[in-house]
């Protein structure tokens, strides 16, 4: 069917007449945020009070002064707790901090990546079971997990005894750096492979197929197909392994030693042992701004990059 | 176009069962910091009892026109009323209508009799009377024990069938099917356009039916409306609209139609651009360019040179392409312009007698001139 | 020729309804797909064989942790005889029943109205939201010692009021991390959800309360008791924020056990790790039993990836 000349635009519709009364959207839009918010009220007042608030109150701190006795006065305020920030003993404290959360987010991926892979390969029924089986140490206890570390890495533990008794002599594996990250590792690489394997779940196989089918070498394929479409698991698995790594406790105090102190530690180290809670904010304030500049960062270029 | 607006008043001394007035209805485009008009100042009444179709392609405004009377969405400007009363902003639930959802909405996580029992249980309905009008609503669309199933072990017709169930058992004023039929295959299709045509008939409530699919609104509908980027741009029977379409848009977007750009050589007659001269029901001043619809299953053919009679008119031109569609046969022609390709492509039903044509053949197209219509843009 | 293995299982998994067709093609065949397969079982060697011999070392009738010397079920008799550890789970259990009650109440009240609603402050409210997410624990507890010795103080100052550290810090402190995570996880199932479910409710004249009754709720509950079961996890978790807001008597179980082990390896800390890791295993196989014909709803809703 061929319709000749193009019709003329649509004749613009600005009559004579006066305009609409306006209808009830406002007023519906209006009574529909009302209930929103009031739903939102109770969680919101909750993390005003235990989060925003809290959060100044550090602010607050950090610029209070330590009295002689330990406690903080809230008087004379000054920045001393952020310049100490710059002192060699902190700068290295978080240098190491960086270093280590950022050797696990690799591990964590390097070890995770092919390991989701190899999940979604496996057969429906048993893919299932496998899942579970990954899952089931992410809703374990994580203080539990860790001290299996100590008890394995342990100078009358399993692994020295074995290595001892084949002759290799007294190995101390215990309060190393290789124990922080190898703890650091093991407890949070279910938040790597969990994400991977969700992303790389939802990858339409008929793309590969594509690629395939257009002459890819199946290296070339992955590559080029899947390892682009995985990046979103690949951007959440590193933030979720990252975050904690950074700001781990649990896991430098188990396995660790007074060589691989962390962050954490240290910020801890301030409130409980050393009584200095101005610098202990100071340092709390700083980690937040890092991992708060870190997140956005990452997630930016992550989005520029697709 | 208000003053020439396609404005079919309801039958004289009965309320329309659905009007909007002047309605628009803007959204935010929050990327670009800017607003959509939806649908521009509407003006539309639907009669009390008739099933009424509103037809345009996707993102022509028709179910956001379909959601403002259910009340999923409130006008920017204007008002809805139902069965006379203005709806304002009353929430879904206290308008005396229902809807059938595209993808149906079946909530999964009840029985197909839950589910249609929903909206009595809603309104406190007696416990019997809601067990007895449940069984008639899934008797009604032939459901009879599948009363247990979950919507998810339910073929598409069937989930269709339940849909139906579940709005019309709390008997409406008037019912809002939102493409109902088109998530089914072809043959389905089609046997639910009767079903519903019948169900509507023997139960007499008001359906306004959204759809994309001109067969279906024309199959259907005792009126349809056809909308084009949020308006209105012609409201009839289906026959009407068909016939005599208002505007390019309206003849392209219900069946084929051939669309030529003519010269008025007085009132009742234009100059085709091959030279022709044609009569028409309604001109414009000489001179002037005129749009022809003429419908391809109006046209004849018949070989070059054959005498035209008086009450016919006819042009000559060159078969270009042949279409085969089994039960018609499409001949596109080459008018003999001496510029541009104009191809005219007349339908002839495949029957016992009708000539068959080759390509490159001379033939005459031939029409009543009653056959072509003007239209306005 | 070793291309075409599983065969079976494609032929199987097209004819059910809905399964996706796997295409063993395109897949790393020969010696990848070994490699691979070989890294997949080390995986989970490495993720289990840690647990496991824990879990042997905790019948090991002898004080020395590293040698073998017969199995008993000693020290877990033993653990009988330690009431400190009864306290502290008691303790625990306590904050961590009540603290995940009012994070996924107020957890789920926070997804949907962020989700389904349109209302000023939303987005400053979303962004609350997010800080938990990538605030440290120890941040996060400098943040709570901080506020409560304030509000304590300010009790005391103003109302007269001698309130101290002690189950309520403790269990407000677990609010405050588990609102954001219960909220992620249900909104992450909210935004699954199709939302003309709840048009149809409201068009067959459901009230707002009812359609989040009879719709809203029965469609988005693996998604709650995802977030419930995340809470309650984290709750049962937490040593850091824990061992800052505690009061004296108040530990829980987790910071009295990070107590011992800092001083060291024994096997009475190694039966009750034991029993700590059964206990936080049984709750997810209770889980996924619960809702195993639906996949396991909460444990799969609740773990990062699905959000």
């Amino acid at each position: 069917m061929v319709g000749v000349a193009p019709a003329p635009a649509p004749a613009r519709r600005r009559g004579p007449r006066p305009p609409a009364p306006p209808g009830p959207e406002r007023e519906a839009a209006r009574a529909a945020a009302r209930r929103g918010a009031l739903i939102g009220l109770p969680p919101l007042v909750t993390m005003v009070l235990l989060f925003a608030v809290p959060l100044g109150i550090v602010a607050v701190y950090s610029v209070a002064t330590r009295g002689r006795t330990g406690r903080t006065e809230l008087a004379d305020w000054n920045l001393d707790a952020y310049a100490r920030l710059l002192e060699p003993l902190v700068l290295e404290i978080a240098g190491r901090s960086l270093g280590y959360a950022a050797l696990t987010t690799l591990l964590c991926l390097a070890i995770g990546y092919p390991f989701a892979y190899w999940l979604t390969t496996r057969r429906p029924g048993v893919r299932a079971v496998l899942l579970v089986l990954v899952m089931l140490p992410f809703w374990s206890n994580f203080l539990v997990r860790t001290y299996a570390w100590r008890v394995l890495l342990g100078s009358d533990g399993p692994i020295v005894t074995a290595l001892a008794a084949v002759g290799l002599g007294e190995v101390r594996l215990l309060f190393t750096p290789f124990a922080v990250v190898l703890g650091l590792v093991y407890g949070y690489l279910p938040f790597m492979v969990l994400p991977l394997y969700s992303s790389l779940e939802r990858l339409d196989l008929r793309l590969v197929e594509a690629a395939r089918d257009l002459g890819a070498t199946g290296w070339e394929a992955f590559r080029r197909v899947t390892w682009p479409l995985s990046r979103p698991g690949v951007v959440a698995g590193s933030v979720l392994v990252f975050i904690p790594s950074f700001g781990a406790y649990v896991t430098p105090e188990l396995l660790g030693g007074s060589r691989t102190t962390l962050v954490g530690s240290f910020v801890v180290r301030q409130f409980l042992s050393a009584r200095d809670w101005p610098f202990g904010s100071a340092l709390s304030m700083a980690i937040l701004v890092v991992m708060l500049a870190a997140t956005v960062a990452y997630f930016r270029a992550q989005e520029r990059r697709s | 176009m208000h003053r020439g607006a396609p404005r079919l008043s309801a039958t004289a001394g009965t309320v329309p069962a659905v009007s909007l007035r002047r309605v628009t209805k803007r959204f935010p485009e929050t990327r670009l910091d800017d607003e959509v008009v939806a649908v521009d100042e509407l003006d539309l009444d639907v009669t009390d009892g008739e099933f009424f179709a509103l037809l345009g392609p996707s993102g022509c405004g028709k179910t956001t026109t379909l959601r403002m009377v259910a009340g999923f969405e409130f006008p920017t400007e204007g008002s809805v009323h139902i069965h006379g009363t203005e709806m304002g902003r009353r929430p879904p639930d206290r308008r005396p209508v229902n809807t059938v959802f595209q993808s149906y909405a079946l909530f999964p996580h009840m029985t197909v009799a839950e589910n249609v029992a929903f909206g009595l249980r809603m309104r406190d309905v007696a416990r019997d009377e809601a067990r007895r009008r449940v069984a008639e609503a899934i008797e009604l669309v032939q459901l009879r024990g599948r009363d247990g199933a979950m919507p998810g072990d339910l073929s598409g017709g069937q989930q269709q069938r339940v849909a139906l169930a579940r709005a019309l058992v709390n008997r409406p004023k008037v019912l809002l099917l939102d493409e109902p039929l088109g998530a089914l295959d072809l043959r389905l299709r089609e046997a639910m356009q009767v079903e519903l045509k019948q169900l509507q008939a023997l139960l007499g409530i008001t359906f306004v039916h959204v759809t994309h699919d001109q067969e279906e609104a024309l199959a259907m509908s005792d009126r349809l409306a056809v909308m084009d980027a949020g308006r209105l741009v012609q409201v009839g029977t289906p026959a009407e609209v068909y016939e005599r379409p208002r505007t390019r848009f309206v003849a392209e977007f219900l069946g084929d139609a051939n669309l030529l750009t003519a010269e008025a050589v007085d009132a009742e007659r234009v100059r085709l651009p091959d030279g022709t001269v044609v009569r028409i029901a309604s001109g414009r001043s000489a001179g002037a360019a005129v749009h022809l619809s003429l419908r391809p299953e109006q046209l004849d053919l018949v070989a070059a040179g054959t005498p035209v009679e008086p009450h016919l008119d006819a042009v000559e031109g060159t078969v270009a392409r042949i279409g085969y569609f089994g039960s018609a046969i499409e001949y596109d022609v080459a008018l003999d312009t001496g510029g541009p390709e104009v191809l005219v492509t007349a339908r002839l039903g495949n029957a016992r007698g009708v000539v068959a044509r080759t390509v490159g053949e001379r033939v005459r197209m031939r029409w009543t001139p009653d056959s072509v219509t003007v239209l306005e843009d | 020729m070793s291309t075409v293995t599983g065969t079976g299982s494609t032929a199987r998994g097209a004819g059910r309804r809905g399964a996706r067709r796997e295409p063993e093609a395109v897949r790393p065949q020969g010696r990848a797909a070994r490699l691979l397969t070989g890294h997949g079982w080390l995986t989970f060697a490495f993720l289990y064989l840690p647990i496991l011999v824990l879990v042997a070392l905790s019948f090991n009738d002898n004080r020395f942790v590293g040698v073998w010397g017969g199995a008993t079920l000693r020290w877990y008799r033993e653990l009988g005889s330690e009431p400190a550890i009864f306290d502290a789970l008691r303790n625990s259990l306590v904050v961590a029943l009540v603290s995940t009650v009012l994070a996924t109440a107020l957890g789920t009240a926070a997804a949907i109205s962020l989700d389904r609603f349109r209302w000023r402050g939303r987005r400053a409210f979303d962004g609350l939201l997010f800080l938990p997410v990538i605030v440290p624990d120890v941040t996060l507890a400098v943040m709570l010692l901080l506020l409560f010795v304030q509000v304590l103080d300010l009790l005391a100052a103003v109302l007269g009021v001698r309130a101290t550290f002690g189950l309520g810090t403790i269990t407000l402190s677990h609010v405050a991390f588990n609102v954001a995570f219960v909220a992620v996880v249900v909104r992450a199932r909210l935004a699954r959800l199709d939302p003309r479910l709840e048009e149809a409710a409201a068009d067959l004249y459901a009230g707002p309360w009812r359609t989040f009754r009879h719709v809203t709720l029965p469609l988005i509950a693996p998604g709650v008791a995802g977030g419930a079961l995340l809470a309650l996890t984290l709750s049962l978790d937490d040593v850091v924020v824990t061992s800052f807001v505690a009061g004296p008597g108040s530990t829980t179980l987790p910071v009295y056990v990070f107590g011992l082990i800092r001083r060291g390896v024994t096997p009475l800390i190694n039966a009750v790790s034991v029993l700590m890791l059964a206990g936080s295993m049984l709750l997810v196989v209770v889980s996924l039993a619960l809702q195993g014909r639906r996949g396991g709803g909460a444990v799969r809703a609740a773990v990062p990836g699905r959000t």
